[in-house]
């Protein structure tokens, strides 16, 4: 009985220090829990596994109905400039300029003049002078209006043989870069964007995507399988490109949405980023392809549609898949940074995503919601800001203000590979190449652990070469006098032998 | 002192396999307690390397992973290949018995303790650059141990080349029918087992 009472106290006791532990540790936490976000943040490790990080961008609210004063119908795309935002109305055949706080600053519609009257728009594009550029899917043409909103021109179907004249001409999507050349992409056109020169005039296709094909599915096709299955057999058809965005470099970022299941598995490219020639420079150095979720996880889960894409300054960009609603933001070297948002019909969850947009330093990510007709706000949290901090800061050569960065980054995520990489660089830049291994093998980095190892041996080499070098010597030295020593006495005894013989 | 002077006679099986093989089973030069250590020490070496590896040169996860599935992969094949040769070279006029066999292939794993081992030390010298160095006395390793195998079983069953190659495939695929058959055989005393067991609980609630 007495034992019993005694084993009660002390687990009283483990009980009163487990409960005082407890909240000794929740403590710091509790000022950063987002308990109440209707989305996971995560990004894929090393191993590909999802992992849970931090929130990096935090739902704020939408731009909706109540601020416009008017009703978006299925919106199709967005585009941000410093103090406005503009919208393609694509049901309601109308392009809104709208003030960042939701008012409706102006409005091109179909009440215009035969030659301005829009027509279910799905693309829109504001020049750096404020020019807009209106994709006018349902009329077959872009539109070009100036600053003040005023007509200035119009650029009609393009006039070559390369496109079919049965074919309907419908613009979708389109960019115009700093020479003021125009890059569109339209309906059932795979030969890559319509590039026209600055008067307007069609120069050609660009940027094709290829086709690949696999050497044995044309084997199988040419050889072996018969007119019916030739017949059943879907042809071989290069992709299109589904979205636009020109970065401040002046590349053009293109996202493409129609990969099938065997395109997501060999890691076909979900997004380019063009030159002006049409070759794809993106950088693909991170572990994994960049086509978003790297696997569906069950059966009727979709792949990423890649709907949308912006990039910032420093080369992050955010790529919005339509079939999960969720934003993903990847690094200058095609690295997956963090991963958020889902669908649904919770407040802060996306219905049928269009477009996305950020604000100039990226604090803010803008989605247009197309089924909501709403422009959802994301803000960035600290824990965000640092994590792009550090990117920037690597971007423009500071590698100190990056360092401390990616300090502050691994105190909210002890688990932020990249963090580990970021730090074990600028270990590896001061020439610290012990503790630059040990972060790189903590950010699973076997690419710089080598380079930081090459260096680590070369100075091991210069310290110990020589005396390893001096002791092998003096092995070797006294090893060969024993020997001949021997040898020595062996031939003295044999010499004598003879000798006495005689 | 025997025992010492088996195991040392690996180095001469594995330089020269003719010889060597030959001496193992006609004048008794090898012991069947050396086989069993080298193929023990098989597993260390391949436990080891998953383990120990320098990280540059370690595609597996630390936490991931499970001594047995090393243990049991080793011990599975060098049984099963030793029995598959010993049933099917005893219907083909094989010289060999059940523990010429067993001492053979033990001593054709030589090679891979030989070079495998040290090369655990090695991968924390080399950067990735190097690597190839590492891949390539790898494979060495395996096609060596291969060779030995295939010279193995040609000089324990005094066959010719191509008998002998003829041999060696179908004791892989004997290999293959008897893990069918033990697979069978365990499935269906599982079905057996349950049928017992629902009985049982049947009559019992009844």
């Amino acid at each position: 009985m007495k034992k019993r009472i005694f084993c009660t106290a002390k687990r009283m006791a483990a009980l009163a220090m487990l409960t005082m532990v407890l909240t000794v540790g929740s403590a710091p936490a509790a000022q950063t829990v987002y308990a109440d976000m209707p989305y996971d943040t995560y990004s894929y490790n090393y191993w590909t596994e999802d992992v849970i990080q931090p929130h990096a961008y935090l739902y704020t609210g939408s731009l909706s109905a109540d601020d416009f004063q008017t009703k978006l119908n299925y919106p199709e795309d967005m585009f941000l400039t410093e103090e406005a935002v503009y919208v393609a109305d694509t049901g309601n055949s109308r392009v809104l300029k709208l003030s960042l706080t939701g008012k409706v600053l102006m409005e091109w519609n179909t009440a215009g003049g035969e030659e301005d009257r829009l027509s279910k728009p799905q693309g829109i594009f504001v020049t750096e002078e404020g020019h807009l550029y209106v994709a006018d899917s349902g009329n077959g043409r872009i539109v070009e209006y100036d600053a003040e909103g005023a007509f200035l021109r119009s650029i009609g179907r393009p006039v070559t043989d390369l496109i079919d004249s049965n074919q309907m001409y419908t613009p979708v999507k389109l960019v115009v870069d700093k020479a003021g050349r125009i890059y569109v992409t339209a309906y059932g056109i795979n030969m890559g964007l319509l590039e026209f020169s600055k008067e307007g005039v069609f120069q050609g296709f660009m940027g094709a995507a290829e086709v690949s094909v696999n050497p044995l599915e044309y084997i199988w096709k040419n050889y072996f399988s018969t007119e019916e299955q030739k017949k059943r057999m879907e042809t071989i058809v290069p992709t299109e490109y589904s979205n636009l965005f020109l970065d401040k470099e002046g590349f053009i970022y293109a996202t493409i949405s129609n990969l099938d299941e065997e395109g997501y598995l060999s890691g076909a490219d979900a997004i380019r980023r063009l030159n002006p020639t049409g070759t794809d420079i993106l950088r693909r150095l991170g572990n994994y392809n960049i086509i978003g979720d790297l696997y569906n996880s069950s059966e009727d889960a979709e792949w990423s549609v890649f709907r949308d894409v912006c990039a910032t300054g420093y080369g992050c960009y955010f790529i919005l898949d339509s079939a999960g609603g969720k934003v993903f933001a990847y690094d200058y070297d095609g690295n997956s940074l963090f991963i958020f948002g889902d669908k649904g019909n919770r407040e802060g969850t996306m219905r049928l995503p269009a477009a996305i947009g950020t604000n100039r330093d990226a604090s803010i990510i803008y989605v247009l919601d197309s089924q909501l007709g709403e422009i959802m706000q994301f803000e960035i949290t600290e824990y965000g800001s640092h994590f792009l901090g550090a990117m920037e800061k690597n971007n423009r050569g500071d590698s100190q203000g990056a360092y401390e960065e990616w300090q502050e980054v691994l105190k909210q995520n002890s688990n932020c590979e990249l963090a580990y990489i970021g730090l074990g660089k600028t270990f590896l830049k001061e020439g610290s190449y012990k503790k630059a291994m040990e972060y790189f093998e903590l950010g699973n980095s076997k690419k710089y652990y080598s380079t930081a190892f090459y260096y680590y041996r070369k100075e091991i080499m210069q310290d110990y070469f020589s005396k390893a070098m001096g002791l092998v010597g003096v092995i070797i030295l006294v090893t060969g006098t024993v020997i001949g020593v021997k040898k020595f006495r062996r031939w003295a005894g044999e010499v004598r032998c003879v000798m006495e013989k005689q | 002192m025997r025992y010492g002077k088996t195991i040392k006679y690996a180095f001469h099986v594995i330089f020269h396999p003719f010889d060597g093989f030959w001496d193992l089973k006609r004048e008794q030069r090898g012991s069947l307690a050396a086989a069993l250590t080298f193929v023990a020490l098989t597993i260390i070496t391949l436990t080891l390397e998953k383990q120990k590896t320098a990280f540059l040169f370690n595609p597996y996860r630390l936490d991931r992973i499970n001594v047995m599935v090393d243990v049991i992969t080793v011990l599975l094949l060098y049984v099963l290949w030793c029995v598959a040769n010993w049933c099917l070279t005893s219907l083909m006029d094989g010289e060999g018995k059940l523990k010429d066999i067993a001492i053979a292939t033990g001593y054709a794993l030589f090679p891979v303790i030989l070079l495998r081992l040290p090369m655990i030390l090695i991968s924390y010298m080399l950067t990735s650059g190097e690597g190839s160095f590492y891949d390539v006395i790898g494979v060495v390793s395996y096609l060596w141990a291969g060779a030995l195998l295939i010279l193995g079983t040609m000089i324990t069953h005094q066959y010719s080349v191509k008998k002998t190659l003829l041999t060696c495939i179908c004791t892989i695929v004997g290999m293959g029918i008897i893990m069918f058959i033990g697979l069978l055989f365990f499935n269906v005393i599982q079905q057996m087992m349950t049928f017992v067991s629902t009985i049982y609980e049947e009559i019992r609630f009844r």
